[in-house]
């Protein structure tokens, strides 16, 4: 089992899940026919470009497989899973989160387990985590606004936080674990001495940068729509969103891929969802080589499933978190490291944020 | 009839549905509220402890203060001249003010809140007039205590306009009259007898804007920055991202209490049940 | 004089001015906030038309503040008739009482409904935001009713009783005909106030009674999407001919007592 997902090469993923593999040829090959009694799934999605790449490589495909509609539910928040599997009350059954939330969500017994009847283990090409399938390799990164910095722009995260060299509106996305390692790296720390994170030495380095920031994004679209308006000009944000500012909606911009936060996100089922068997077949096709290819071939994340790639050229891969050029100078969070204070590490952020 | 004769049983039974209604949909929820923040999770006072005593809190409670009085003070010298003009002016141009005041009291704050989120914005009207003037980068204004506070006092605006107004279509004209008549200055005219009998209004208004800004949430989390925060959306913010309803309940109290206090002011002084002065 | 008048005009643009924004804005080809437009288009329009994550919270706005101004006058007409027809002890309080939910900042309202319809598995249903709604709504209807029984002339049911008609009989022609405007305008406000209603719906509504106000705020936050601008013209020439529908009503009233 993996301990936290790096998104790493082909190589090394396959020595995990080879394992997984091995162990399941010995268990007899099992699918059970739909039981699934529910025509819907809500999917919970972070709107915008996500849901409509999902639209298009995902929902429609999976729909037309199985007949069951998809309905989707905004916002993405740790929250709302919380509340709804405490209320029984539930607004969607499916989600996609980091590892230090998973790991979070798994120990709070938040995560249905995964159902092996309806997810074929031995046909399984992407990491298992925590109960979750690992989708795609995901950065969050330095955009900067090239016609703000023509002799230049930031490289690091010492020259975000280096207001003279480089002056300009900041954005920086509001999620303490990801900020504060780039505190750690703009402070000098080597890129494997992130984790663990000094943290009052990091909370230290934010408190130079704070005042400079005057907006904290926390829905994707925001921050596109901050960094193409102008309203900043250099932002921490997701790889794929920035690489579409880009290239898409034509926003004069780099995306700085050093030091770059990188992990895997993974597909879960809420913990006692009515709908979880419509659940465990839409993460299992969501992962399969073609529908994940699709999806990356659109918002250019790095997919898990290495099987992927045969569908994905050259070029596209250079634009992902998992081209080896870029996952070489990322860094991940650590996510057992987290586990234990990421409670009180959201709280002492919050209050940090107010004042 | 018997029951002519005993009106209060009529009454209270024509009471009855409303009266019920509010006690199970609305009184018994705020009590829950109530319990909550000194039972949950266990019963102590400590939430209230926390509230009193955090910094973050007792900022967010002066930021709040502050807000409401920044937004009372600028609403009463914007909305005085307009409702001035509004009660002595005759005929067509009264029944327009009257028509714009009344249609942006009845437009939702969404929509209001969302104007100013175009107007503030870095490619909105400011911006072009920054452009075409040639001063250079307009100031950033979108997510600043500036923009909240500026997009509540549009809000309350109407609210302002209207206590005053409902005060000064009571004063009659002979008294300024009577007063010119009698040698006085345009201004001192004002001073000694308008204002004064204008301020009943000017009490009311600024009450009702203060007590109401304090309570809200819209405009500022849609358009100010994270250290111009108020009390709601601590709250909010409690209970949605961290489910701690022991704190957030503390806090409503807090909110509700101070609210009390300046609605309880205002009844003092005027009376509730003459809110629209009708 | 003269500049107080231009003062007064002054800040009555500033009331207005920022809301006509949004009507431009609304006819913009671009997917920012990109002010004056870059170019018209009637495509927002049609977006917001074909979109159901749109137009679902439209129509579930519409059937829950109209179901809400039905329960608040429902409560409200024999609540105002008591307190201004009657004299009693408690009148003053239930006055009062009734007034309160408008006093109470929404926010706590909304977290108290959030927790207290969870239980009974209300929240995120029609019903549930229903309910919470005409509580609030109540004490607007309530002063809307209580102006319109008390500007009514009480003579004209005397006259009508005084010509052998009985309670009941002088009630429902008499009584009610004249009220029926005020009646209206009542409804009318407790419907706007419901349809128009935020912070509430944002912790109640949940999915499947998501209100267009939800849907609104939630697109504020999320996207910068166009089809807001749309929306807000449509509420805002809504408002328009609710206020001018509600102006005529009472200058009925007026001439009918």
């Amino acid at each position: 089992m993996t301990k936290s997902m790096k998104p790493t090469t082909r190589r090394t993923f396959l020595k995990g899940s080879a394992a997984v593999a091995a162990a399941a040829v010995a268990m007899p090959n099992v699918i059970t026919p739909s039981r699934a009694q529910s025509k819907e799934l809500i999917v919970n999605t972070w709107g915008g470009s996500w849901t409509a790449a999902e639209n298009e490589s995902l929902f429609k495909p999976f729909t037309a497989k199985t007949g069951i509609a998809i309905k989707t539910a905004t916002p993405v928040t740790y929250a709302k899973l919380k509340v709804q599997v405490q209320t029984g009350n539930y607004e969607w059954d499916v989600s996609n989160a980091n590892p230090p939330q998973l790991k979070l969500a798994n120990a709070e017994g938040l995560i249905e387990p995964l159902d092996f009847n309806i997810i074929d283990k031995s046909k399984l090409r992407v990491p298992i985590y925590e109960n979750t399938l690992g989708f795609i390799a995901l950065s969050t990164l330095l955009v900067y606004r090239t016609d703000k910095f023509p002799n230049g722009g930031p490289q690091s995260w010492a020259d975000f936080w280096n207001v003279e060299k480089f002056p300009g509106r900041r954005c920086l996305y509001d999620r303490a674990f990801t900020c504060l390692g780039y505190a750690m790296l703009a402070d000098g720390a080597a890129l494997d001495k992130v984790y663990p994170l000094d943290l009052d030495r990091a909370f230290k380095k934010m408190a130079e940068i704070k005042k400079h920031v005057r907006v904290w994004w926390t829905q994707g679209n925001q921050s596109q729509q901050l960094i193409q308006d102008g309203e900043v000009d250099m932002i921490a944000m997701w790889s794929a969103r920035g690489v579409e500012s880009i290239e898409k909606n034509k926003m004069p911009g780099q995306v700085v891929w050093n030091q770059a936060e990188s992990y895997g996100s993974g597909w879960y089922v809420a913990k006692g969802s009515p709908r979880k068997e419509a659940g465990m077949r839409f993460i299992d096709f969501v992962v399969q080589a073609k529908p994940l290819a699709d999806f990356c071939k659109i918002l250019p994340y790095g997919p898990l499933n290495p099987d992927s790639f045969q569908f994905i050229s050259d070029e596209e891969g250079k634009r992902m978190p998992t081209y080896p050029a870029h996952a070489k100078i990322a860094f991940t969070p650590d996510a057992d490291w987290l586990l234990p204070r990421l409670h009180d590490i959201n709280e002492r952020w919050k209050q940090f944020i107010a004042t | 009839m018997a029951l002519a004769r005993r009106p209060e049983i009529v009454a209270w039974v024509l009471l009855a549905p409303a009266t019920i209604y509010l006690v199970i949909l609305f009184v018994a929820p705020l009590v829950q509220v109530l319990i909550l923040s000194f039972t949950d999770p266990k019963v102590s006072t400590a939430h209230f402890v926390r509230v009193f005593t955090a910094p973050l809190y007792l900022r967010t409670l002066g930021v709040t203060f502050q807000a409401a009085f920044t937004v009372t003070v600028a609403c009463l010298l914007l909305a005085y001249p307009l409702a001035y003009v509004m009660a002595r002016v005759k005929g067509r141009l009264g029944i327009i003010l009257l028509a714009i005041v009344g249609i942006s009291f009845w437009t939702s704050f969404l929509v209001r809140t969302y104007s100013w989120l175009i107007i503030f914005g870095n490619r909105g009207p400011i911006a072009a007039l920054y452009e075409t003037m040639g001063w250079g980068e307009m100031p950033r204004l979108l997510f600043t205590a500036f923009a909240s506070t500026m997009g509540m006092t549009h809000l309350m605006l109407p609210y302002m306009v209207m206590a005053l107004y409902a005060v000064m279509s009571r004063i009659e004209d002979n008294y300024v009259r009577a007063a010119h008549s009698l040698g006085a200055t345009p201004f001192a005219a004002f001073r000694t007898v308008y204002f004064p009998l204008s301020l009943p209004g000017v009490i009311n208004g600024s009450l009702l804007v203060f007590a109401i800004v304090m309570g809200f949430y819209v405009t500022p989390q849609l358009l100010g920055s994270p250290q111009s925060r108020m009390i709601s959306q601590i709250v909010a913010e409690q209970v949605q991202d961290l489910l701690a309803w022991g704190f957030a309940s503390a806090l409503a109290v807090v909110l509700l209490v101070a609210t009390g206090i300046v609605i309880g002011i205002y009844n003092r002084v005027a009376g509730l049940d003459r809110l629209w002065g009708d | 004089m003269p500049v107080i008048v231009v003062l007064a005009l002054l800040v009555a643009a500033f009331l207005f001015a920022p809301v006509l924004i949004v009507v431009p804005m609304s006819f913009t080809t671009s997917q920012s906030y990109a002010f004056p437009p870059p170019g018209y288009t009637v495509g927002q329009y049609v977006r917001y038309f074909e979109d159901s994550t749109w137009y679902i919270p439209t129509i579930n706005s519409f059937s829950i503040a109209l179901s809400t101004a039905v329960l608040t006058l429902a409560l409200v007409i024999p609540a105002a008739y008591a307190v201004v027809r009657y004299r009693f002890k408690g009148r003053a309080f239930a006055n009062l009482f009734l007034i309160t939910p408008m006093l109470v900042p929404t926010i706590i309202s909304a977290i108290a409904y959030y927790k207290y319809l969870s239980f009974p598995k209300l929240v995120g249903t029609h019903l549930g935001v229903i309910m919470a709604h005409a509580c609030l709504a109540t004490p607007v209807a309530m002063l809307i009713m209580a102006a319109a029984l008390k500007g009514y002339d009480r003579n004209l049911e005397r006259a009508a009783m005084m010509s052998g008609a009985g309670i009941f009989k002088t009630f429902f022609f008499v009584t009610f005909p004249v009220l029926r405007p005020g009646i209206i305008v009542a409804g009318l406000f407790a419907f706007l106030h419901s349809f128009d209603e935020t912070v509430v719906s944002l912790f109640i509504a949940g999915r499947a009674a998501s209100t267009l106000p939800k849907r609104m705020f939630e697109s504020i936050q999320l996207d910068t999407d166009p089809v807001i601008a749309v929306v807000s013209t449509m509420l805002f020439l809504f408002v328009i001919c609710l206020f001018l529908l509600q102006a005529l009503l009472r200058r009925s009233q007026a001439h009918a007592a």
